[in-house]
């Protein structure tokens, strides 16, 4: 049992709030004092109604924020870094003092020496200049909505994904469900951009994405039925909790009562293969296939839309990662090897945050290393994985979970 | 003065659902169409949050996500760009 660094993201952010706004107050108080009407408007900021309403904005913020500024560009530098070590290279080594501006282009700084962490910063401020463009025949305002479609969807899921105990935006009780279909959506802003761009090898990159949709998404979701029988519950919170035990002891090491562990590893293997395609990663990146289509669906994306459809790509690896370790691999449950007393509470040197992530990182890790080692499969045959073979080891987990819970 | 805002949240929803309904049947591109069925059946589900419902709500944006894109390709599949337009035309898709 360890326990979370931010207790409750609510009352985190409530601090802050309110002390956000009674500075404004002073502030409008201030100039109250040359116009009186503004009494009423400092007032009226310190109500309980839009102190609440503050509240959730911040902790959106804070979440969008994590997510995107802090784990995506992290992620994009893990993926560049490792993919980079596999094929006996540097990977990005760009410094920051490569920068052309004063307090970085001291001389005998060593420019391309470092680590590459901001080079994805650069690449999206590159993307940032760069202009969008518009296919003449393309059907412009499907053209443009479906980037909007992709990514407020994947930020959806960020709404019920817990990062811990006390670290989530809204702690629903069908929030496994909740990301499903947020996760469901992007699949067809993949195909409305791929129409609509008017070129062939987006319809190509589109119609493969809508094709294989069904043969990855069924077995996905039957996987997470059978994983019901045992928990329960749809909520991840929940989830975690019940595989936040000891199964049996090996010797001094007790291992953990993880539900990849139980009956549910099939599913478990089944799940990890569905997210794989879902999250478009190489052996199935089939709608973008940039060695047979151009750059698959999003071929006719220029500027920042495509910086959001590629970059968004990443997110909903770390959003599917953390599903599996919430569902199959113990979520944010990890030993407490020492804890610092902070005022007579006991505070956990590695808290849940930090077993999570390193769980999302490792999976992710896992994952970067299958796609950069095998080849794509063709349409056909992801096709034949999905609907001969996942389908089927799907219903046969469904089965061996209910038997086991049959037998008690 | 109190406002029922649930009422106004229905007649908001039920009124973005008739008019995107209505662009269903009206709309000329049948991959046009299949997207305003996609907004109806989205505001549909709405309306089952609004019936706090959720289950209900979640299980109707997964299953008709799964769904519109099929239509969607049929609709691309087996038909021309535009419903009534002349046959063979060059250049377009």
């Amino acid at each position: 049992m360890s326990a979370p660094l931010i207790p409750n993201l609510f009352e985190v952010c409530k601090v802050l709030t309110v002390a956000i706004v009674w500075i404004v107050q002073q502030i409008i108080y201030a100039f109250a004092i040359l116009i009186p009407p503004l009494t009423g408007l400092g007032d009226w900021l310190g109500s309980d109604l839009v102190v609440t309403l503050l509240t959730w904005l911040i902790a959106v913020t804070v979440v969008v924020i994590w997510a995107t500024l802090v784990n995506l560009l992290t992620m994009m530098w893990v993926e560049r870094k490792l993919y980079s070590r596999l094929q006996d290279r540097y990977g990005i080594m760009i410094s920051i003092w490569s920068l052309p501006f004063w307090p970085f282009n001291r001389v005998k700084r060593p420019t391309h020496r470092g680590t590459g962490y901001l080079q994805n910063v650069a690449d999206g401020v590159k993307l940032l200049q760069k202009e969008n463009i518009t296919p003449r025949n393309a059907d412009s305002a499907m053209f443009h909505i479906s980037p909007v479609l992709i990514a407020s969807s994947t930020l959806m899921i960020f709404a019920a994904l817990p990062w811990s105990s006390g670290f989530y935006v809204a702690n629903l009780p069908l929030g496994i469900l909740f990301i499903f279909a947020a996760f469901s959506l992007a699949p067809l802003g993949i195909l409305i951009a791929g129409w609509s761009a008017n070129n062939k090898y987006t319809l190509v990159g589109g119609l493969r994405a809508a094709a294989m949709l069904m043969a990855y998404e069924i077995p996905m979701i039957l996987a997470v039925i059978a994983l019901v029988f045992f928990t329960g519950s749809l909520d991840p919170i929940e989830i975690v909790r019940q595989q936040d035990r000891v199964l049996f002891a090996l010797g001094p090491i007790g291992i953990p009562a993880w539900y990849a562990f139980s009956p549910q590893f099939l599913g478990f293997l089944i799940f990890s293969v569905a997210m794989m395609a879902e999250m478009e990663r190489i052996p199935f990146d089939i709608p973008e296939a940039e060695a047979e289509l151009v750059e698959g669906w999003t071929t006719e994306y220029s500027g920042m839309r495509f910086g959001l459809v590629f970059g968004f790509k990443w997110l909903r690896m770390i959003a599917g990662a953390a599903l599996i370790a919430i569902l199959y691999l113990g979520g944010w449950s990890g030993p407490v090897f020492a804890t610092l007393d902070v005022g007579g509470i006991p505070v956990p040197i590695l808290p849940e945050e930090v077993w999570f992530l390193l769980k999302i990182y490792l999976i992710s890790a896992v994952f970067v290393w299958i796609s950069w080692s095998v080849p794509r499969v063709r349409i056909d045959q992801i096709l034949n994985i999905g609907w001969k073979r996942l389908i089927p080891y799907s219903l046969l987990a469904i089965l061996i979970a209910a038997g086991f819970r049959v037998i008690g | 003065m109190a406002v029922d805002w649930q009422l106004v949240a229905f007649l908001v929803l039920s009124a973005l659902e008739v008019i995107g309904s209505i662009l269903v049947v009206i709309n000329k591109r049948l991959v046009r169409a299949a997207f305003w069925l996609a907004m109806t059946l989205v505001t549909i589900g709405a309306i089952y949050l609004l019936f706090l419902s959720e289950f209900v709500f979640l299980i109707q944006i997964i299953v008709y996500a799964g769904a519109v894109p099929v239509l969607f390709v049929f609709g691309i599949m087996l038909t021309r760009r535009k419903i009534m337009d002349e046959p063979a035309r060059e250049g377009t898709p």
